[in-house]
């Protein structure tokens, strides 16, 4: 059996020279025409926003409006309370609350790091703020968890609810999360609510399908013997379901919290306090400042990524043995827990320990006097730091990327259409062709074509990258343990970074305004694509490599002749899902001024031109999805689930 | 009752006799289970009566029971055979509904099973039926004996007095030891062993076993057969009890179906099978049987000629095997007797045809 894209290649080259030919022949003179725009849709748009808040601010506003003004008034209390709790438990109080319950719950190695990460954020000074953030999140995870935890149980019951959920969880993630702002923004107006809902829409996907995968991960016999002896759906689901999904839902506690953790900066775009408004902020008044909350951000992930892997490790049900005695002394364990943590913080208060540490003993200051002598050293076009990034960003630019903006924005727009259509065609089947086709015309007819190829050039540089890359290191951890054992806590903390934390620190690297979010792109997709190619090339059937090995295949043949190709599947998965994370971060680079769709939205979000924003917005929904449909291949058909 | 407590060789459980006068416990006609994409529309239909693997080209659907009917008596022990593949787990679970048959009608108990509502469906399972599973089916997260008292818990018993019942069950399989391990703590036979006593402690009329010994190796296989042998003679349960090893077939069964591609091709006693095989495919499966450790005098014997009432005397149920001896020891014809009265007589000739399989 041939790998479905051979011969493709072939295909997908011969209309990629068509595109090439008609982009010399015709060169800019088919751009897409304005006849088939819709103008009107911003000034419609702009209305309907007015219109909006002219209904909420109505006496009589509808039902519908209640309800959304409800929720907002609701999680902007929650928030407010929670973080006021955790300044009222005072500083001390706080970490030594946090503490002990990682301490009983994740073991003390989990509980160090947890104390550890309460010691940076105070030496930072950045305790308000860390704790602003926490409450943000602590509630975004919390509804997240409220909302993707039955759904995820319902899927994992039911094919059906499975099936019905999955388009809506692909979409979810397919959008990238600076699209949806604009939208939310306006029906939540800016403020923790805003902040907290488009977190949230990020994050349910991965609870929704850890815990399915929980859920269905239970051996079916079980199921069926606890059927057979007359119990209940609710005792099913009670007494044998998720006690042993339990591993896995914890795990979906975890991924929750790290999804929600890398939307913290954006939210601080829409009114989320905290740690993100340092970011946001700071990257145009004070980038020592904002480098400092990235950091504190980092922390944070990290601290809260490990402390829950530990807790999800340490109750796993089934291999934990639990008797009486155990259960017993856990129970003493778990109210001495809450004993401790009412007697710190009754003692910090009582010892007037403030709410906030205080400031005249952090490192504030220091950190960031190093942090802006870094920056200086860097910026310094005497460096050598300097020598080595400006002629990177150059290359990049010039032999990259403006000539791919070129090709892409200047070759008539039919061919591009018609030619890209092709390949998704080819690439993935009919459906996605004519996905393909709906949404490449949709772009043209919301006016944005020119953006948007312009934001596909990035994309498609910043991909090519990341899966050269990703291939080169993937192929090198799936054949050596130790680079291996060496790459993982770089994918790691690469992983857990929020997007927008790549791209300070390139925007002072690469002084060039589009490098830094492609730069920072191939930073945020290559480790997806490590980790996909490593596993690929790892799992090739050892029989197929034994075969070989008995002809007498060197260590290279053997990879490129029948690891790689066996792979390949694992690859085109680490292309699609690269592509797509790549899109993510190339449009916030829009905040730093790399053009296309994303600074769109920037400026819709900046100048309030509602709009505008939603427009773009819309145009990298249609790129996001177009870019999906075309690198999915022809990916198996889902597993069917019985009965 | 008490000669089968004595079980040892093959067909020695048919030994045990079963009033058939009155109803049977479970009554199955006409079940039907076709899995695929709209299977109801199938049953009736001349489709319906289309080899499994045309059906399956034709509407995407496998036909995994085909107009199945059984009768089991109170106290029986009624094993169903087939490869795999054949429909037997489909079969028993349709029984309970644990898989929905798309035609049919089963009663159990007095009980239409069928046509009962989600409630009346879990106080059946709750109380008259039990099945223990081919793959055990343990809760991992849980104790032997919380494991043992899950039907009891289920049904809402108190704590204290579902585990007083599950450790005297666990007693009867000699498991009293273990009643704090965890199943992954235990080896195979024992694991089975409370799926054995979890089924048992909620004390139903029926089992159901699908294939409990396959995953097990044949020297505990044999000590589990030994067990539930036991177990069905000190509580006379009536049980379903499927299979795929012929040997444990007969030696449990008092009366055996045998399956092929979902239909019954041929329902009978042991010796039903395999002194006169329905077809080759059964034929087939009984053709490494002994035949004398099956047939008893009752299928060799023909009537006795006046003056041949007087050779010497055995039960009619005697296998051919054990009635060797007295049959070569002995001059004159050997006398089958039932209840006192001679009903047959059995010469060399008629046993060394049995032997050598030819007599027709
Ligand atoms: N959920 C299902 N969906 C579709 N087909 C099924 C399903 N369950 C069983 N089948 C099919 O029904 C047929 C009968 O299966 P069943 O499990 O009853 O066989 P079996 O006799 O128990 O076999 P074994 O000895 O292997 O356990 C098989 O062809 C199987 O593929
Ligand atoms: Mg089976």
């Amino acid at each position: 059996m041939r790998p479905w894209w051979r011969g493709r290649t072939v295909q997908v080259a011969a209309l990629l020279a068509v595109m090439w030919l008609a982009y010399r022949a015709f060169g800019l003179e088919h751009p897409w025409p304005e006849r088939l725009e819709w103008n009107a849709l911003a000034g419609h748009l702009n209305d309907f926003q007015v219109w909006l808040l002219d209904r909420r601010a109505a006496d009589d506003a509808g039902l519908v409006f209640q309800v959304f003004d409800g929720f907002r008034v609701l999680v902007d209390d929650l928030v407010t309370w929670l973080t006021d709790l955790l300044l009222w438990a005072t500083w001390a109080g706080t970490a030594a609350a946090g503490t002990l319950v990682v301490l009983r719950f994740g073991g003390y190695r989990a509980a160090l790091v947890i104390a550890a990460a309460f010691a940076c954020f105070a030496a930072m000074g950045l305790w308000e703020q860390s704790v602003q953030t926490l409450a943000l999140m602590l509630t975004a995870v919390a509804l997240s968890l409220l909302v993707g935890m039955p759904l995820g149980v319902l899927a994992g019951r039911s094919p059906r609810v499975d099936r019905t959920l999955t388009p809506v969880l692909d979409a979810m993630q397919i959008v990238p999360a600076f699209a949806y702002l604009m939208p939310v923004v306006i029906l939540f107006s800016v403020g923790p609510a805003a902040a907290v809902v488009s977190t949230m829409i990020y994050a349910i996907p991965p609870a929704v399908r850890i815990t399915a995968l929980g859920i269905r991960g239970v051996q079916p016999n079980t199921v069926e013997a606890a059927q057979a002896l007359g119990a209940t759906r609710v005792q099913v689901l009670r007494k044998v379901q998720l006690p042993l999904a339990r591993r896995l839902l914890l795990l979906a506690v975890n991924q929750t919290i790290l999804f929600a953790l890398s939307m913290v900066v954006i939210a601080g775009l829409i009114g989320g306090r905290g740690l993100g408004d340092v970011v946001t902020n700071g990257l145009y008044s004070n980038p020592a400042l904002a480098i400092l909350g990235g950091f504190a951000i980092v922390i944070m992930a990290i601290a809260l990524d490990r402390s829950t892997e530990a807790i999800a490790n340490r109750t796993d049900p089934a291999r934990r043995h639990l008797t009486d005695t155990l259960r017993r002394r856990l129970r003493l364990a778990t109210l001495a827990t809450a004993g401790g943590v009412v007697a710190a913080v009754a003692i910090a208060r009582a010892a007037g320990a403030a709410d906030v540490y205080p400031e005249e003993h952090t490192a504030q200051e220091w950190l960031l006097a190093r942090i802006q002598s870094v920056l200086d050293f860097v910026q310094d076009p005497t460096s050598w730091v300097f020598s080595l990034t400006e002629p990177v960003g150059t290359f990049l630019l010039v032999h990259l990327l403006q000539p791919l903006r070129a090709f892409l924005v200047e070759t008539p727009w039919f061919v591009t259409v018609a030619c890209l259509t092709l390949i998704a065609l080819v690439l993935s089947g009919r459906r996605a062709g004519l996905t393909v086709l709906a949404m490449l015309a949709g772009i043209g007819v919301l006016g944005e074509w020119e953006a948007a190829m312009d934001t596909a050039s990035q994309v498609v540089v910043a991909t090519v990258l990341a899966v050269a890359i990703g291939l080169v290191l993937g192929t090198f951890a799936a054949e050596s343990r130790t680079v291996s054992r060496l790459l993982r806590p770089v994918n790691d903390v690469l992983q857990t970074l929020p997007q927008l934390v790549y791209i300070i620190p390139f925007i002072y690297l690469m002084p060039v305004s589009i490098v830094p979010g492609v730069v920072a792109g191939v930073l945020y997709a290559f480790p997806v694509v490590v980790r996909l190619v490593e596993r690929g090339v790892r799992d090739v059937a050892p029989e197929s490599v034994e075969a070989a090995s008995a002809y007498g295949a060197t260590r290279r043949q053997l990879l490129a002749k029948v690891k790689i190709p066996l792979a390949g599947d694992a690859i085109m998965l680490g292309v699609n899902q690269g592509i797509i994370m790549v899109l993510a971060v190339v449009v916030i680079g829009g905040l730093v001024g790399s053009g296309g769709l994303g600074y769109e939205v920037a400026e819709g979000l900046q100048r309030n031109e509602f709009g505008q924003g939603v427009i773009a917005s819309l145009a990298i929904l249609g790129l996001g999805i177009a870019l999906d449909r075309v690198t999915r291949g022809r990916r198996a058909p889902r597993r069917q689930g019985a009965g | 009752m008490s000669e089968a407590a004595t079980v040892a060789g093959p067909a020695s459980s048919s030994a045990h006799t079963i009033d058939r006068s009155g109803e049977p416990l479970i009554r199955a006609s006409g079940v039907w289970k076709i899995f695929g994409p709209r299977a109801d529309r199938i049953v009736g239909t001349p489709d319906a009566d289309l080899p499994r693997a045309e059906l399956r080209a034709k509407t995407g659907c496998v036909a995994a029971v085909r107009d199945v009917s059984i009768e089991v008596w109170p106290g029986e022990v009624f094993v169903v055979m087939g490869l795999s593949g054949s429909g037997k787990s489909t079969l028993v679970r349709t029984l309970i509904r644990l898989i929905e048959p798309t035609a049919g009608q089963i009663t159990i108990a007095g009980r239409d099973v069928t046509a009962a509502g989600r409630g009346e469906l879990r106080d059946l399972r709750r109380h008259d039926v039990s099945m223990v599973f081919q793959h055990f089916g343990l809760l991992a997260h849980r104790r032997v004996i919380d494991n043992v008292a899950f039907g009891l818990e289920v049904q809402g018993m108190p704590k204290a007095e579902r585990l007083a019942r599950a450790r005297e069950m666990l007693r009867l399989v000699g498991l009293e030891d273990v009643e704090n391990a965890f199943p992954d703590q235990l080896s195979g036979g024992m694991q089975q062993r409370v799926g054995v006593a979890r089924a048992f402690v909620v004390n139903p009329k029926v089992m159901l076993y699908d294939e409990p010994f396959s995953a097990l190796d044949p020297l505990i296989r044999r000590d589990m057969q030994d067990e539930i042998c036991r177990l069905q003679v000190e509580t006379g349960k009536t049980m379903v009890f499927i299979t795929h090893d012929l040997p444990e077939a007969l030696r449990l069964g008092d009366r055996i179906a045998i399956m092929r591609d979902g239909a019954i091709v041929q329902l009978g006693t042991p010796e039903d099978l395999v002194g006169s095989p329905a077809d080759d495919y059964v034929a087939n499966f009984v053709r490494d049987i002994p035949r004398s450790h099956v047939l008893t005098l009752r299928w060799i014997m023909r009537p006795a000629a006046p003056g041949e009432e007087d050779g010497p005397h055995l039960p009619v149920g005697t296998t051919v095997r054990d009635a060797v001896p007295a049959i070569a020891a002995s001059e004159r014809p050997v006398c089958a007797v039932e209840d006192g009265r001679v009903v047959g007589v059995v010469d060399r000739t008629a046993v060394l045809r049995a032997i050598a399989g030819e007599e027709d």
